[in-house]
Protein backbone atom coordinates (compact mmCIF):
# COMPACT_ATOMS: atom_id res chain seq x y z
CA UNK A 1 0.00 0.00 0.00
CA UNK A 2 1.54 3.48 -1.18
CA UNK A 3 3.11 6.05 1.60
CA UNK A 4 -0.37 8.16 1.02
CA UNK A 5 -3.02 5.95 1.06
CA UNK A 6 -2.14 4.61 4.27
CA UNK A 7 -1.84 8.15 5.53
CA UNK A 8 -5.44 9.13 4.05
CA UNK A 9 -7.41 6.11 5.26
CA UNK A 10 -5.40 6.29 8.64
CA UNK A 11 -7.26 10.21 8.88
CA UNK A 12 -10.38 8.57 7.83
CA UNK A 13 -10.45 6.26 10.10
CA UNK A 14 -9.48 8.34 12.76
CA UNK A 15 -12.03 10.88 11.72
CA UNK A 16 -14.68 7.47 11.85
CA UNK A 17 -13.64 6.63 15.19
CA UNK A 18 -13.85 9.87 16.73
CA UNK A 19 -17.10 10.50 15.42
CA UNK A 20 -18.54 7.43 16.58
CA UNK A 21 -16.91 7.43 20.23
CA UNK A 22 -18.09 11.85 20.46
CA UNK A 23 -20.68 10.72 22.56
CA UNK A 24 -18.89 9.56 25.64
CA UNK A 25 -16.38 12.66 25.18
CA UNK A 26 -19.23 14.70 25.09
CA UNK A 27 -20.17 13.24 28.60
CA UNK A 28 -17.10 13.52 30.20
CA UNK A 29 -16.49 17.14 29.36
CA UNK A 30 -19.73 18.19 30.06
CA UNK A 31 -19.91 17.07 33.81
CA UNK A 32 -17.14 19.13 34.00
CA UNK A 33 -19.09 22.06 33.24
CA UNK A 34 -21.15 24.73 35.35
CA UNK A 35 -24.76 24.22 34.43
CA UNK A 36 -24.76 27.82 32.68
CA UNK A 37 -22.26 27.00 30.62
CA UNK A 38 -23.98 23.66 29.34
CA UNK A 39 -26.85 25.80 28.51
CA UNK A 40 -24.37 27.63 26.54
CA UNK A 41 -24.89 28.14 22.38
CA UNK A 42 -23.03 27.45 20.55
CA UNK A 43 -21.10 24.55 22.69
CA UNK A 44 -17.66 24.62 24.25
CA UNK A 45 -15.53 21.97 23.48
CA UNK A 46 -13.35 22.36 26.54
CA UNK A 47 -14.91 23.56 29.70
CA UNK A 48 -14.14 27.00 30.07
CA UNK A 49 -14.39 26.84 34.14
CA UNK A 50 -13.32 23.74 35.44
CA UNK A 51 -16.53 22.29 37.80
CA UNK A 52 -15.37 18.92 39.80
CA UNK A 53 -18.35 19.57 42.44
CA UNK A 54 -20.44 17.43 40.75
CA UNK A 55 -17.83 14.65 41.78
CA UNK A 56 -16.43 15.82 44.91
CA UNK A 57 -19.77 16.98 46.69
CA UNK A 58 -21.18 13.53 45.28
CA UNK A 59 -18.48 10.89 46.04
CA UNK A 60 -19.30 11.18 49.96
CA UNK A 61 -22.65 10.73 49.49
CA UNK A 62 -25.07 9.01 46.98
CA UNK A 63 -22.13 8.58 44.03
CA UNK A 64 -19.79 6.73 46.76
CA UNK A 65 -21.96 4.31 48.15
CA UNK A 66 -23.46 3.41 44.85
CA UNK A 67 -20.24 3.04 43.44
CA UNK A 68 -19.46 0.42 46.30
CA UNK A 69 -22.89 -1.27 45.52
CA UNK A 70 -22.13 -1.66 41.74
CA UNK A 71 -18.78 -3.10 42.51
CA UNK A 72 -20.16 -5.60 45.31
CA UNK A 73 -22.71 -6.68 43.16
CA UNK A 74 -20.64 -7.49 39.94
CA UNK A 75 -17.50 -8.72 41.72
CA UNK A 76 -19.75 -11.29 43.99
CA UNK A 77 -21.83 -12.20 40.32
CA UNK A 78 -18.78 -12.77 38.83
CA UNK A 79 -17.52 -14.86 41.42
CA UNK A 80 -20.69 -16.81 41.22
CA UNK A 81 -20.71 -17.42 37.47
CA UNK A 82 -16.85 -18.29 37.48
CA UNK A 83 -17.23 -21.20 40.26
CA UNK A 84 -20.01 -22.51 38.71
CA UNK A 85 -19.54 -22.49 34.98
CA UNK A 86 -16.13 -23.88 34.92
CA UNK A 87 -16.90 -26.89 35.78
CA UNK A 88 -20.11 -26.95 34.09
CA UNK A 89 -18.16 -26.09 31.17
CA UNK A 90 -15.66 -28.73 31.55
CA UNK A 91 -18.61 -31.82 32.67
CA UNK A 92 -20.62 -30.73 29.15
CA UNK A 93 -17.28 -31.16 26.99
CA UNK A 94 -15.22 -33.54 28.53
CA UNK A 95 -18.34 -36.49 29.60
CA UNK A 96 -21.15 -37.98 27.78
CA UNK A 97 -23.55 -36.49 30.84
CA UNK A 98 -27.43 -37.84 30.25
CA UNK A 99 -29.41 -34.97 28.27
CA UNK A 100 -26.48 -32.66 27.55
CA UNK A 101 -28.65 -31.63 24.49
CA UNK A 102 -31.31 -30.19 26.43
CA UNK A 103 -29.14 -28.90 28.44
CA UNK A 104 -27.08 -26.79 26.24
CA UNK A 105 -30.13 -25.79 24.32
CA UNK A 106 -31.65 -24.73 27.73
CA UNK A 107 -28.51 -22.58 28.21
CA UNK A 108 -28.58 -21.22 24.56
CA UNK A 109 -32.05 -20.20 25.04
CA UNK A 110 -31.66 -18.77 28.35
CA UNK A 111 -29.73 -16.04 27.08
CA UNK A 112 -32.22 -15.27 24.03
CA UNK A 113 -34.96 -14.74 27.32
CA UNK A 114 -36.57 -11.48 27.77
CA UNK A 115 -36.21 -9.93 30.65
CA UNK A 116 -39.79 -9.09 31.56
CA UNK A 117 -40.45 -13.01 31.13
CA UNK A 118 -39.02 -13.79 34.60
CA UNK A 119 -38.80 -10.45 36.38
CA UNK A 120 -42.20 -11.17 38.35
CA UNK A 121 -41.47 -14.40 39.09
CA UNK A 122 -38.24 -13.40 40.03
CA UNK A 123 -39.79 -10.93 42.32
CA UNK A 124 -42.16 -12.89 44.18
CA UNK A 125 -39.52 -15.69 44.31
CA UNK A 126 -37.06 -13.19 46.07
CA UNK A 127 -39.61 -11.62 47.96
CA UNK A 128 -40.81 -15.34 49.37
CA UNK A 129 -36.95 -15.43 50.45
CA UNK A 130 -36.74 -12.07 51.98
CA UNK A 131 -34.16 -11.04 49.83
CA UNK A 132 -35.91 -7.82 48.35
CA UNK A 133 -33.84 -5.13 49.42
CA UNK A 134 -30.64 -6.54 49.67
CA UNK A 135 -27.84 -6.79 47.41
CA UNK A 136 -28.33 -10.50 46.71
CA UNK A 137 -31.32 -9.97 44.61
CA UNK A 138 -29.30 -8.33 42.05
CA UNK A 139 -26.03 -10.68 42.25
CA UNK A 140 -28.37 -13.87 42.33
CA UNK A 141 -30.43 -12.39 38.94
CA UNK A 142 -27.21 -10.95 37.16
CA UNK A 143 -25.62 -14.24 37.60
CA UNK A 144 -28.05 -15.85 35.31
CA UNK A 145 -26.91 -13.80 32.37
CA UNK A 146 -23.14 -14.50 33.03
CA UNK A 147 -23.68 -18.68 33.68
CA UNK A 148 -24.93 -19.33 30.07
CA UNK A 149 -22.72 -16.76 28.36
CA UNK A 150 -19.44 -18.76 30.13
CA UNK A 151 -20.93 -22.13 29.95
CA UNK A 152 -20.72 -22.33 26.57
CA UNK A 153 -17.83 -19.83 25.83
CA UNK A 154 -16.06 -22.29 28.30
CA UNK A 155 -16.92 -25.00 26.69
CA UNK A 156 -15.49 -24.39 23.49
CA UNK A 157 -11.91 -23.95 25.26
CA UNK A 158 -12.09 -27.30 27.19
CA UNK A 159 -13.52 -28.72 23.41
CA UNK A 160 -10.46 -27.69 21.80
CA UNK A 161 -7.51 -28.02 24.65
CA UNK A 162 -5.39 -30.59 23.62
CA UNK A 163 -6.25 -33.89 25.47
CA UNK A 164 -3.05 -35.63 26.07
CA UNK A 165 -1.99 -33.29 28.54
CA UNK A 166 -4.86 -34.46 31.21
CA UNK A 167 -3.85 -38.23 29.86
CA UNK A 168 -0.18 -37.36 30.65
CA UNK A 169 -1.39 -35.41 33.97
CA UNK A 170 -3.20 -38.97 35.37
CA UNK A 171 -0.14 -40.86 34.05
CA UNK A 172 1.90 -38.70 36.60
CA UNK A 173 -0.47 -39.34 39.37
CA UNK A 174 -3.61 -36.81 39.67
CA UNK A 175 -6.80 -38.23 39.36
CA UNK A 176 -8.97 -36.52 36.45
CA UNK A 177 -10.13 -33.99 39.29
CA UNK A 178 -6.76 -32.64 40.19
CA UNK A 179 -5.94 -32.87 36.44
CA UNK A 180 -8.81 -30.69 36.02
CA UNK A 181 -7.90 -28.16 38.53
CA UNK A 182 -4.02 -27.92 37.85
CA UNK A 183 -3.75 -28.61 34.17
CA UNK A 184 -6.97 -27.79 32.21
CA UNK A 185 -7.99 -24.83 34.09
CA UNK A 186 -4.53 -23.27 33.84
CA UNK A 187 -4.45 -23.89 30.04
CA UNK A 188 -7.70 -22.09 29.34
CA UNK A 189 -7.37 -18.86 31.52
CA UNK A 190 -7.68 -16.90 28.47
CA UNK A 191 -11.61 -18.22 28.44
CA UNK A 192 -12.13 -18.02 32.13
CA UNK A 193 -11.06 -14.51 31.78
CA UNK A 194 -13.13 -13.57 29.01
CA UNK A 195 -16.06 -15.17 30.89
CA UNK A 196 -15.24 -12.94 34.27
CA UNK A 197 -15.27 -10.35 32.12
CA UNK A 198 -18.53 -10.57 30.83
CA UNK A 199 -19.75 -11.55 33.99
CA UNK A 200 -18.47 -8.62 35.32
CA UNK A 201 -19.54 -6.18 32.70
CA UNK A 202 -23.63 -7.95 32.90
CA UNK A 203 -23.86 -6.98 36.20
CA UNK A 204 -22.37 -3.97 36.31
CA UNK A 205 -24.45 -2.28 33.61
CA UNK A 206 -27.73 -4.22 34.76
CA UNK A 207 -30.48 -1.79 35.67
CA UNK A 208 -34.00 -3.76 35.65
CA UNK A 209 -33.09 -6.20 38.10
CA UNK A 210 -31.43 -3.84 40.75
CA UNK A 211 -34.50 -1.37 39.87
CA UNK A 212 -37.12 -4.19 40.73
CA UNK A 213 -35.78 -5.96 43.65
CA UNK A 214 -34.69 -3.01 45.80
CA UNK A 215 -36.51 0.36 46.55
CA UNK A 216 -33.87 1.77 49.07
CA UNK A 217 -31.65 3.99 47.84
CA UNK A 218 -29.03 2.73 49.91
CA UNK A 219 -28.60 -0.17 47.96
CA UNK A 220 -28.56 1.43 44.67
CA UNK A 221 -26.20 0.18 42.34
CA UNK A 222 -25.15 3.14 40.40
CA UNK A 223 -27.24 2.09 37.31
CA UNK A 224 -29.95 2.41 39.41
CA UNK A 225 -28.94 5.27 40.72
CA UNK A 226 -28.33 7.04 37.78
CA UNK A 227 -31.65 6.26 36.74
CA UNK A 228 -33.15 7.67 39.59
CA UNK A 229 -31.30 10.96 39.68
CA UNK A 230 -32.81 11.19 36.02
CA UNK A 231 -36.18 12.62 37.27
CA UNK A 232 -35.29 13.66 40.27
CA UNK A 233 -32.48 16.23 39.21
CA UNK A 234 -34.29 17.16 35.80
CA UNK A 235 -32.00 19.13 34.34
CA UNK A 236 -28.58 18.70 36.49
CA UNK A 237 -26.99 17.99 33.89
CA UNK A 238 -23.36 18.26 35.51
CA UNK A 239 -24.14 16.40 38.32
CA UNK A 240 -25.76 13.58 36.07
CA UNK A 241 -23.37 13.29 33.84
CA UNK A 242 -20.23 12.94 36.47
CA UNK A 243 -22.28 9.86 38.10
CA UNK A 244 -22.89 8.48 34.46
CA UNK A 245 -18.87 9.40 33.61
CA UNK A 246 -18.11 7.21 36.76
CA UNK A 247 -19.82 4.45 35.92
CA UNK A 248 -18.29 4.20 32.38
CA UNK A 249 -14.65 4.39 33.86
CA UNK A 250 -14.53 1.16 35.32
CA UNK A 251 -15.97 -0.73 32.09
CA UNK A 252 -13.36 2.06 29.53
CA UNK A 253 -10.31 0.33 32.41
CA UNK A 254 -11.54 -2.74 31.83
CA UNK A 255 -11.43 -2.52 28.18
CA UNK A 256 -8.20 -0.67 28.01
CA UNK A 257 -6.81 -3.59 30.03
CA UNK A 258 -8.69 -6.93 28.32
CA UNK A 259 -9.68 -5.61 25.09
CA UNK A 260 -8.31 -8.68 23.42
CA UNK A 261 -10.55 -10.78 25.68
CA UNK A 262 -13.49 -8.27 24.98
CA UNK A 263 -13.27 -8.96 21.27
CA UNK A 264 -12.78 -12.52 21.44
CA UNK A 265 -15.38 -13.30 23.66
CA UNK A 266 -17.67 -10.85 21.63
CA UNK A 267 -17.07 -12.89 18.52
CA UNK A 268 -17.16 -16.50 19.59
CA UNK A 269 -19.71 -16.00 21.93
CA UNK A 270 -22.22 -14.86 19.19
CA UNK A 271 -20.95 -17.44 16.27
CA UNK A 272 -20.58 -20.45 18.67
CA UNK B 1 -15.68 -42.35 27.56
CA UNK B 2 -17.82 -45.13 28.62
CA UNK B 3 -20.70 -44.67 30.98
CA UNK B 4 -20.27 -46.46 33.88
CA UNK B 5 -22.55 -45.76 36.85
CA UNK B 6 -18.94 -44.08 38.30
CA UNK B 7 -18.14 -41.50 35.70
CA UNK B 8 -22.36 -40.70 35.45
CA UNK B 9 -22.02 -39.58 39.17
CA UNK B 10 -19.08 -37.50 38.55
CA UNK B 11 -20.19 -35.85 35.33
CA UNK B 12 -23.43 -35.35 37.25
CA UNK B 13 -21.19 -33.33 40.02
CA UNK B 14 -19.64 -31.18 37.43
CA UNK B 15 -22.64 -29.60 35.59
CA UNK B 16 -25.63 -29.84 38.20
CA UNK B 17 -24.64 -26.74 40.00
CA UNK B 18 -24.86 -25.22 37.94
CA UNK B 19 -28.21 -26.43 36.52
CA UNK B 20 -29.42 -26.13 39.45
CA UNK B 21 -28.64 -22.68 39.81
CA UNK B 22 -30.35 -21.98 36.44
CA UNK B 23 -33.50 -24.15 36.98
CA UNK B 24 -34.39 -22.28 39.95
CA UNK B 25 -33.53 -18.86 38.87
CA UNK B 26 -34.60 -18.85 35.06
CA UNK B 27 -36.40 -22.35 35.09
CA UNK B 28 -38.66 -22.13 37.32
CA UNK B 29 -39.67 -18.79 36.55
CA UNK B 30 -40.39 -19.06 33.31
CA UNK B 31 -42.56 -22.16 33.99
CA UNK B 32 -43.98 -20.03 36.86
CA UNK B 33 -44.50 -16.89 33.90
CA UNK B 34 -46.33 -19.12 31.78
CA UNK B 35 -48.95 -20.33 34.71
CA UNK B 36 -50.05 -17.00 35.96
CA UNK B 37 -50.68 -16.17 32.88
CA UNK B 38 -53.75 -18.61 32.97
CA UNK B 39 -54.56 -17.03 36.14
CA UNK B 40 -55.76 -13.76 37.47
CA UNK B 41 -53.57 -12.55 39.70
CA UNK B 42 -53.03 -9.36 40.97
CA UNK B 43 -51.82 -7.63 44.02
CA UNK B 44 -54.67 -8.29 45.74
CA UNK B 45 -54.64 -11.77 45.04
CA UNK B 46 -50.81 -12.29 45.69
CA UNK B 47 -51.19 -13.79 48.80
CA UNK B 48 -53.96 -15.89 48.59
CA UNK B 49 -53.10 -19.13 47.33
CA UNK B 50 -56.49 -19.91 45.69
CA UNK B 51 -56.19 -18.53 42.26
CA UNK B 52 -58.53 -19.95 40.08
CA UNK B 53 -58.01 -20.86 36.14
CA UNK B 54 -58.28 -18.51 33.68
CA UNK B 55 -58.27 -19.74 30.56
CA UNK B 56 -57.18 -17.71 27.69
CA UNK B 57 -58.96 -14.50 28.85
CA UNK B 58 -55.76 -12.90 29.78
CA UNK B 59 -54.56 -13.14 25.93
CA UNK B 60 -57.35 -12.66 24.80
CA UNK B 61 -57.38 -8.96 27.01
CA UNK B 62 -53.54 -8.41 26.54
CA UNK B 63 -54.86 -9.02 22.13
CA UNK B 64 -57.69 -6.54 22.43
CA UNK B 65 -55.67 -3.62 24.20
CA UNK B 66 -54.77 -1.38 21.80
CA UNK B 67 -51.50 -0.42 23.81
CA UNK B 68 -50.97 -4.02 22.67
CA UNK B 69 -51.50 -3.55 19.19
CA UNK B 70 -49.44 -0.21 18.87
CA UNK B 71 -46.91 -2.21 20.76
CA UNK B 72 -46.38 -5.19 18.31
CA UNK B 73 -46.24 -2.56 15.32
CA UNK B 74 -43.63 -0.13 17.69
CA UNK B 75 -41.17 -3.50 17.89
CA UNK B 76 -41.34 -4.86 14.68
CA UNK B 77 -40.81 -1.32 13.01
CA UNK B 78 -38.07 -0.55 15.93
CA UNK B 79 -36.40 -4.00 14.91
CA UNK B 80 -36.62 -3.61 11.06
CA UNK B 81 -34.83 -0.30 10.94
CA UNK B 82 -32.47 -0.79 13.84
CA UNK B 83 -30.90 -4.02 12.59
CA UNK B 84 -31.46 -2.62 8.68
CA UNK B 85 -29.40 0.38 9.85
CA UNK B 86 -27.01 -0.80 12.36
CA UNK B 87 -26.41 -4.10 9.73
CA UNK B 88 -25.97 -1.58 6.87
CA UNK B 89 -23.68 0.60 8.14
CA UNK B 90 -21.65 -2.31 10.39
CA UNK B 91 -21.06 -3.87 6.93
CA UNK B 92 -19.51 -0.48 5.70
CA UNK B 93 -17.21 0.16 8.62
CA UNK B 94 -16.12 -3.63 8.11
CA UNK B 95 -15.12 -3.12 4.58
CA UNK B 96 -13.46 0.09 5.60
CA UNK B 97 -11.30 -1.42 8.19
CA UNK B 98 -10.61 -4.58 6.49
CA UNK B 99 -8.16 -2.68 4.15
CA UNK B 100 -4.94 -3.23 5.75
CA UNK B 101 -3.28 -0.10 7.17
CA UNK B 102 -1.57 -0.24 10.24
CA UNK B 103 -3.89 1.71 12.46
CA UNK B 104 -6.83 -0.43 11.49
CA UNK B 105 -7.01 -3.13 13.95
CA UNK B 106 -6.57 -0.67 17.08
CA UNK B 107 -9.10 1.84 15.19
CA UNK B 108 -11.88 -0.92 14.88
CA UNK B 109 -11.17 -2.47 18.28
CA UNK B 110 -11.72 1.13 19.97
CA UNK B 111 -15.20 1.40 18.33
CA UNK B 112 -16.39 -1.33 20.57
CA UNK B 113 -16.74 0.60 23.19
CA UNK B 114 -19.58 2.09 22.66
CA UNK B 115 -20.99 -1.37 22.58
CA UNK B 116 -20.31 -2.16 25.94
CA UNK B 117 -21.39 1.20 27.89
CA UNK B 118 -24.15 0.08 30.59
CA UNK B 119 -27.14 0.51 28.17
CA UNK B 120 -28.83 3.04 31.14
CA UNK B 121 -25.61 5.24 30.57
CA UNK B 122 -26.20 5.38 26.88
CA UNK B 123 -29.79 6.12 27.41
CA UNK B 124 -29.06 9.04 29.25
CA UNK B 125 -26.14 10.16 26.99
CA UNK B 126 -28.61 10.34 23.95
CA UNK B 127 -31.06 11.94 26.26
CA UNK B 128 -28.74 14.84 26.65
CA UNK B 129 -27.59 14.65 23.23
CA UNK B 130 -31.09 14.98 22.14
CA UNK B 131 -32.64 17.57 24.21
CA UNK B 132 -34.63 20.44 22.24
CA UNK B 133 -32.61 23.05 24.42
CA UNK B 134 -29.08 21.96 25.49
CA UNK B 135 -28.99 19.23 22.98
CA UNK B 136 -25.85 19.24 21.06
CA UNK B 137 -27.78 17.55 18.08
CA UNK B 138 -30.10 20.39 18.05
CA UNK B 139 -27.25 22.61 17.67
CA UNK B 140 -25.31 20.94 15.06
CA UNK B 141 -28.74 20.76 12.84
CA UNK B 142 -29.24 24.52 13.48
CA UNK B 143 -25.63 25.41 12.72
CA UNK B 144 -25.25 23.69 9.29
CA UNK B 145 -28.89 24.95 8.58
CA UNK B 146 -30.18 21.95 8.27
CA UNK B 147 -33.32 23.40 10.52
CA UNK B 148 -34.29 26.84 11.79
CA UNK B 149 -35.97 25.50 14.34
CA UNK B 150 -34.99 23.09 17.61
CA UNK B 151 -36.62 19.72 16.95
CA UNK B 152 -38.57 18.41 19.69
CA UNK B 153 -36.67 15.33 19.27
CA UNK B 154 -38.33 13.01 22.53
CA UNK B 155 -41.26 14.85 22.57
CA UNK B 156 -42.96 14.29 18.78
CA UNK B 157 -44.36 11.09 18.70
CA UNK B 158 -42.42 9.80 15.31
CA UNK B 159 -39.38 11.34 16.22
CA UNK B 160 -38.85 9.80 19.82
CA UNK B 161 -39.16 6.71 17.75
CA UNK B 162 -36.20 7.34 15.78
CA UNK B 163 -34.38 9.26 18.31
CA UNK B 164 -34.54 5.75 20.46
CA UNK B 165 -33.42 3.81 17.22
CA UNK B 166 -30.46 5.72 16.18
CA UNK B 167 -29.57 5.72 19.74
CA UNK B 168 -29.54 1.66 19.43
CA UNK B 169 -27.63 1.65 16.19
CA UNK B 170 -25.22 3.67 18.42
CA UNK B 171 -24.51 0.32 20.49
CA UNK B 172 -24.85 -2.32 17.49
CA UNK B 173 -23.32 -1.29 15.06
CA UNK B 174 -19.91 -1.94 15.96
CA UNK B 175 -21.14 -5.06 17.39
CA UNK B 176 -22.38 -5.65 14.09
CA UNK B 177 -18.96 -4.86 12.57
CA UNK B 178 -16.68 -6.77 14.65
CA UNK B 179 -18.73 -10.07 13.17
CA UNK B 180 -18.66 -9.52 9.70
CA UNK B 181 -15.03 -8.18 9.94
CA UNK B 182 -14.29 -11.93 11.64
CA UNK B 183 -16.05 -13.26 8.55
CA UNK B 184 -14.62 -10.84 5.58
CA UNK B 185 -10.96 -11.83 7.49
CA UNK B 186 -11.44 -15.39 6.72
CA UNK B 187 -12.11 -15.01 2.95
CA UNK B 188 -8.91 -16.42 1.14
CA UNK B 189 -7.32 -13.84 -0.91
CA UNK B 190 -6.30 -15.79 -3.39
CA UNK B 191 -9.85 -15.80 -5.47
CA UNK B 192 -9.60 -11.77 -5.45
CA UNK B 193 -6.16 -11.78 -6.86
CA UNK B 194 -7.72 -14.08 -9.54
CA UNK B 195 -10.73 -11.68 -9.75
CA UNK B 196 -8.67 -8.97 -10.28
CA UNK B 197 -6.45 -10.02 -13.10
CA UNK B 198 -9.73 -11.51 -15.11
CA UNK B 199 -11.00 -7.99 -15.12
CA UNK B 200 -13.58 -8.20 -12.35
CA UNK B 201 -13.52 -4.83 -10.70
CA UNK B 202 -14.25 -4.07 -7.40
CA UNK B 203 -17.97 -3.56 -7.27
CA UNK B 204 -18.58 -6.54 -9.35
CA UNK B 205 -15.87 -8.71 -6.90
CA UNK B 206 -18.50 -7.41 -3.74
CA UNK B 207 -21.78 -8.67 -5.56
CA UNK B 208 -20.42 -11.90 -6.59
CA UNK B 209 -17.95 -13.10 -4.59
CA UNK B 210 -18.10 -11.52 -0.85
CA UNK B 211 -21.67 -11.38 -0.75
CA UNK B 212 -21.95 -14.53 -1.55
CA UNK B 213 -19.46 -16.24 0.41
CA UNK B 214 -20.24 -14.01 3.75
CA UNK B 215 -24.24 -15.48 3.17
CA UNK B 216 -23.61 -17.56 6.56
CA UNK B 217 -21.98 -15.11 8.79
CA UNK B 218 -24.69 -12.32 7.31
CA UNK B 219 -27.53 -14.67 7.96
CA UNK B 220 -26.01 -15.30 11.84
CA UNK B 221 -25.44 -11.32 12.77
CA UNK B 222 -29.01 -10.64 11.15
CA UNK B 223 -31.03 -13.28 13.10
CA UNK B 224 -28.53 -12.15 16.20
CA UNK B 225 -29.54 -9.07 15.91
CA UNK B 226 -33.68 -9.38 15.85
CA UNK B 227 -32.73 -11.53 18.75
CA UNK B 228 -31.61 -8.69 21.07
CA UNK B 229 -33.02 -6.12 19.11
CA UNK B 230 -36.50 -7.64 19.36
CA UNK B 231 -36.59 -8.01 23.24
CA UNK B 232 -34.97 -4.41 23.86
CA UNK B 233 -36.02 -2.98 27.23
CA UNK B 234 -33.67 -1.19 29.23
CA UNK B 235 -32.61 1.30 26.32
CA UNK B 236 -36.71 2.65 25.94
CA UNK B 237 -37.46 2.39 29.37
CA UNK B 238 -34.80 4.78 30.28
CA UNK B 239 -34.77 7.24 26.94
CA UNK B 240 -38.39 7.87 26.41
CA UNK B 241 -40.57 5.15 29.10
CA UNK B 242 -42.32 4.10 25.96
CA UNK B 243 -43.77 7.74 25.73
CA UNK B 244 -44.33 10.13 24.36
CA UNK B 245 -47.99 8.84 24.77
CA UNK B 246 -47.48 5.60 23.86
CA UNK B 247 -45.32 6.28 20.47
CA UNK B 248 -41.94 4.07 21.44
CA UNK B 249 -44.42 1.43 23.50
CA UNK B 250 -42.56 -2.17 22.46
CA UNK B 251 -44.18 -5.21 23.73
CA UNK B 252 -41.28 -5.35 26.81
CA UNK B 253 -41.65 -2.26 28.24
CA UNK B 254 -45.86 -2.69 27.68
CA UNK B 255 -45.44 -6.55 29.71
CA UNK B 256 -43.72 -4.08 32.44
CA UNK B 257 -46.29 -1.88 32.86
CA UNK B 258 -48.81 -3.84 32.95
CA UNK B 259 -46.98 -5.96 35.79
CA UNK B 260 -45.51 -2.96 37.70
CA UNK B 261 -47.41 -0.40 36.97
CA UNK B 262 -51.37 -1.67 36.89
CA UNK B 263 -50.01 -4.76 38.89
CA UNK B 264 -51.91 -6.82 36.55
CA UNK B 265 -48.83 -9.88 36.71
CA UNK B 266 -51.16 -12.21 34.84
CA UNK B 267 -52.19 -9.88 31.87
CA UNK B 268 -48.21 -8.75 32.24
CA UNK B 269 -47.50 -12.55 32.21
CA UNK B 270 -49.25 -13.44 28.84
CA UNK B 271 -47.72 -9.97 27.02
CA UNK B 272 -44.39 -11.34 27.82
CA UNK B 273 -45.27 -14.68 27.24
CA UNK B 274 -46.12 -13.28 23.64
CA UNK B 275 -43.16 -11.82 23.26
CA UNK B 276 -41.05 -15.02 24.32
CA UNK B 277 -42.70 -16.88 22.16
CA UNK B 278 -41.98 -14.96 18.89
CA UNK B 279 -37.77 -15.20 20.31
CA UNK B 280 -38.11 -18.81 20.92
CA UNK B 281 -39.50 -19.56 17.25
CA UNK B 282 -36.93 -17.17 16.11
CA UNK B 283 -34.50 -18.46 18.45
CA UNK B 284 -34.57 -21.98 17.06
CA UNK B 285 -34.54 -21.33 13.31
CA UNK B 286 -31.11 -19.82 14.85
CA UNK B 287 -29.73 -22.47 16.22
CA UNK B 288 -30.79 -24.77 13.03
CA UNK B 289 -28.48 -23.05 10.87
CA UNK B 290 -25.53 -22.13 13.58
CA UNK B 291 -25.26 -25.45 15.09
CA UNK B 292 -26.11 -27.97 12.10
CA UNK B 293 -22.23 -29.09 12.61
CA UNK B 294 -22.01 -29.50 16.51
CA UNK B 295 -24.05 -31.19 18.94
CA UNK B 296 -27.42 -29.92 17.95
Amino acid sequence: MGRSKELILSIVGIIIVGALLFPIYWMIVSSFKVQGEIFQMPPTLIPNDWYVEGYTSQLSGALGRSFINSLIVAISSMAIVVVLAIPASYGLARYPVPGKKWMILFFLVTQMLPVTVVLTPLFILFKKMALLNSLAAPILATATLGIPFSVLILRTYFLNAPKELEDAAMIDGCNRFTAFLRIMIPISYPGIIVSATFSFLFAWGDLIYSMTFISNSAMWPLTAGVYNSMGKYGIQWNNLLSFATITVLPVLAMFIVLQRYIISGLTNGAVK
Amino acid sequence: MELNKRNLLISLAYVVPALIFMLVLIGYPLFYNVKISFQHLDLMSLNNPDIAFAGLENYRKVIGLDSFHIAFKNTFFFTFWSIFLQFTIGFALALFFNMKFRLAGFLRGLTLVSYLVPIVITSLLFKFMFNQSVGIINYILLSIGFVDQPIEWLTHPELAMWSVIIANVWVGAPFNMMLLSTGLSSLPDDIYEAASIDGANKFKQFMYMTLPMLRPVIMIVIMMGFIFTFKVFDLIFVMTAGGPVNATEVLSTLAYKLSFDQFNFSQGAAASNILFLILFIVSLIYLRMVRSDEVM
